[in-house]
């Protein structure tokens, strides 16, 4: 099904380690051409201007973490990326697609982009394995068998095959959101975003999902994550994009901005939270 | 009871797994009633319209046993009184009791033959008004400007006495005229054109309040689910269909329950357009006999009957059909099984052991958590 499976990729993980040591700004990898592409993007609910120009390019094999304060965007940005909430204005391209072409069929590029949710949303009258294999069967039109072999894999995958009868009130929060990235990740989605993906479970619960998402670094895989976990970010990230009122305020690779912020905002907000 | 304990023996147990949560006495005795009234309407149904084609049994709306030794009884205790030494009893209740058995044994194949249209009548306009409460839910909620029709619609059959709208579709349209020329009405297992109209009619009435319950039920489904359910690629009607609705009508049983049971006695206005249900049947027996507190304390147990026997089955589906690990009894008890208390536990332990000794590294409170519920277990 998956014509191009990031994992297979060569010599990715390399190149991860490459970009951090270079310190280069996000984009000078091999790709000709970023596999997400964000030209300025608006958006405004009534009166209220979230984003506001906000541009972004995520190259393949990237890790692209979106820090800020709360009401900055990132979350509204991360919706507009698989067009769960129309633009008011600008463009998104993934690969050759425009995403928000007016031709474009939106359910056709939330197949190729996987979403983790903040409130994880697992399909609640469905056990782990059947959230996996109704998107694989309506959706894809795979037989029974075909779906269930490839769910299986992808809990096994998140380190929860032995779950897969459960129903998500018999998981806890951060077997749940496994289940959740294993769902996204069965479509053979390109790029995989993340909504704060363990601001809602307890500290011990989110550990687990980190590992499982630092597998997905390891194994190449295109991510945009919006976390306020920075010991993902500092260690997953090849680039921290921190946005600030609906703008892009300051962009590079993780040590530079953790340590070295250009901008005042940025570096306040780092303080912020260091406090914490 | 004890003496046919043996022969009941295989009987118990099927009861025992139809009402698993359940073993108080006061069950087992709801149950032998249900099966004394079904076991009764069921085989006077075949008696009426199978054994009686066939010349078998007593023959179509005949009695099982003769009311008269009942009435001899009763005709005793009218002019006797007991004596236990000076006090004098009256017994001319028991007169009355045997009066009524008599009446009862009557009157039940009368009974028999109304409730199997109340049922009929009940059963098949509740699941055509599903059929129609769904997808005008649905509209409710998702519909964006259709919303409106659908809202009318509801408004206008909520808004109206259902009376009217039988008397409507029975003398207003000519839909009688219509349904007549149709050959197959009236012959074989195709029922009279009022008993059609009637279906119609309480469907469209039941789909308006159908659609009321069902759109609370589809309100309280977490709009995250549709989101989840888009973000894997399916069309909102998709999300719709597969994730919301199958939740949707688990939580929406209750409440369904509840126009159900009020069909089966709201159906008793079928018997103003002439369909012979259980009411109509009753009434007309009472005005003829004027035994009208008999009869109707008779009609009443039957309709307890009918209401027990909706409210006990969809109490069933529900418990059937519930989520494991959410809400019901059964469901919980699974939860509790498979990790959703472990995990409290866990997030709760570590306070609880520490208690003011401050923060410990996670390692260490998670080791103590280990062995707290190690304990625990032994």
């Amino acid at each position: 099904m998956s014509e191009r499976n990031p994992a297979d990729d060569t010599a990715t993980g390399g190149r991860i380690e490459r970009e951090r040591t270079t310190g280069d700004a996000v984009g000078t990898t091999d790709a000709e051409t970023p596999l997400l592409r964000v030209e300025d993007l608006w958006k405004s609910y009534g009166d209220e201007e979230v984003l506001r120009g906000v541009s972004l390019e995520v190259d393949r094999g990237d890790v692209e973490v979106l820090v800020g304060p709360s009401g900055s965007g990132k979350s509204t940005l991360l919706r507009c990326l698989n067009r769960l909430t129309e633009v008011d204005s600008g463009h998104i391209y993934l690969g050759e697609t425009e995403v928000t072409g007016p031709d474009t069929d939106p359910n056709a590029v939330r197949q190729q982009i996987g979403m983790v949710f903040q409130d994880i949303n697992l399909f609640a009258h469905l056990t782990a394995r059947q959230n996996i294999t109704l998107g694989l069967r309506k959706v894809r039109g795979q037989s029974k068998t075909e779906a269930r072999r490839r769910a299986d894999s992808e809990l096994d995958r998140v380190g929860l095959l032995e779950q897969a009868d459960s129903y998500p009130a018999q998981l806890s929060g951060g077997q749940k959101q496994r289940v959740g990235i294993a769902r996204a990740l069965a479509m053979d989605p390109e790029v995989m975003l993340f909504d704060e993906p363990t601001s809602a479970l307890d500290p011990e619960l989110s550990n687990e999902v980190l590992e499982v998402m630092g597998q997905l670094v390891a194994e190449g895989m295109t991510m945009v994550v919006v976390t306020h976990e920075m010991r993902f970010a500092r260690g997953g990230a090849t680039g921290i994009t921190f946005l600030d009122e609906g703008k892009v305020i300051e962009r590079g690779p993780p040590d530079r901005i953790f340590d070295d912020p250009e901008r005042e905002r940025t570096a306040r907000f780092f303080q912020s939270i260091r406090h914490e | 009871m004890t003496e046919r304990e043996p022969a009941d023996g295989p009987t118990a147990s099927t009861l025992g797994r139809l009402r698993p949560s359940s073993s108080r006495p006061g069950s087992l005795l709801a149950v032998l009633a249900g099966i004394a009234f079904w076991g009764w309407l069921l085989t006077r149904w075949v008696t009426d319209w199978v054994l009686a084609r066939a010349g078998l049994g007593p023959g179509a709306g005949e009695n099982y046993l003769s009311p008269e030794p009942f009435e001899a009884l009763a005709e005793t205790f009218e002019e006797t009184v007991a004596a236990i030494g000076p006090v004098r009893l009256p017994m001319n209740w028991l007169a009355t009791l045997f009066d009524g058995v008599a009446l009862a044994i009557d009157i039940a194949p009368i009974l028999a033959d109304g409730a199997w249209h109340t049922v009929v009548l009940t059963v098949v306009s509740i699941l055509l008004g599903l059929v129609i409460a769904v997808p005008l839910a649905v509209l409710r909620v998702y519909g964006g400007p259709l919303r409106w029709l659908a809202l009318a619609y509801t408004e206008l059959i909520r808004g109206t006495p259902l009376l009217a709208q039988l008397f409507v579709l029975y003398y207003g349209l000519p839909l009688a005229v219509w349904l007549n020329d149709i050959d197959a009405v009236g012959r074989g297992f195709v029922p009279e054109y009022a008993f059609l109209i009637a279906i119609l009619g309480f469907t469209i009435n039941g789909s308006a309040y159908q659609a009321e319950y069902i759109r609370g039920a589809l309100e309280s489904v977490d709009e995250g689910q549709l989101t989840a359910a888009r973000a894997i690629g399916m069309t909102r009607l998709e999300g719709i269909r597969y994730v919301v609705l199958p939740q949707t009508l688990r939580y929406g049983i209750p409440a369904w329950t509840n126009e159900f049971v009020y069909l089966i006695k709201y159906s008793s206005l079928a018997g103003f357009i002439t369909v012979p249900e259980l009411y109509y049947r009753a009434s007309r027996v009472a005005s003829s006999t004027f035994e009208y507190t008999p009869i109707f304390t008779l009609l009443a147990l039957v309709y307890l009957g009918l209401v027990l026997t909706a409210t006990n089955a969809m109490g069933r589906l529900e418990r059937r059909v519930a989520i494991p690990g959410l809400g019901q009894a059964g469901g919980r008890q699974q939860g509790t099984s498979a990790g959703v208390n472990t995990e409290g536990e866990t997030a709760l332990a570590p306070e609880a052991v520490e208690g003011g000794s401050g923060s410990g590294s996670r390692s260490k409170s998670e080791s103590e958590t280990d062995t707290e519920t190690d304990t625990r277990t032994k």
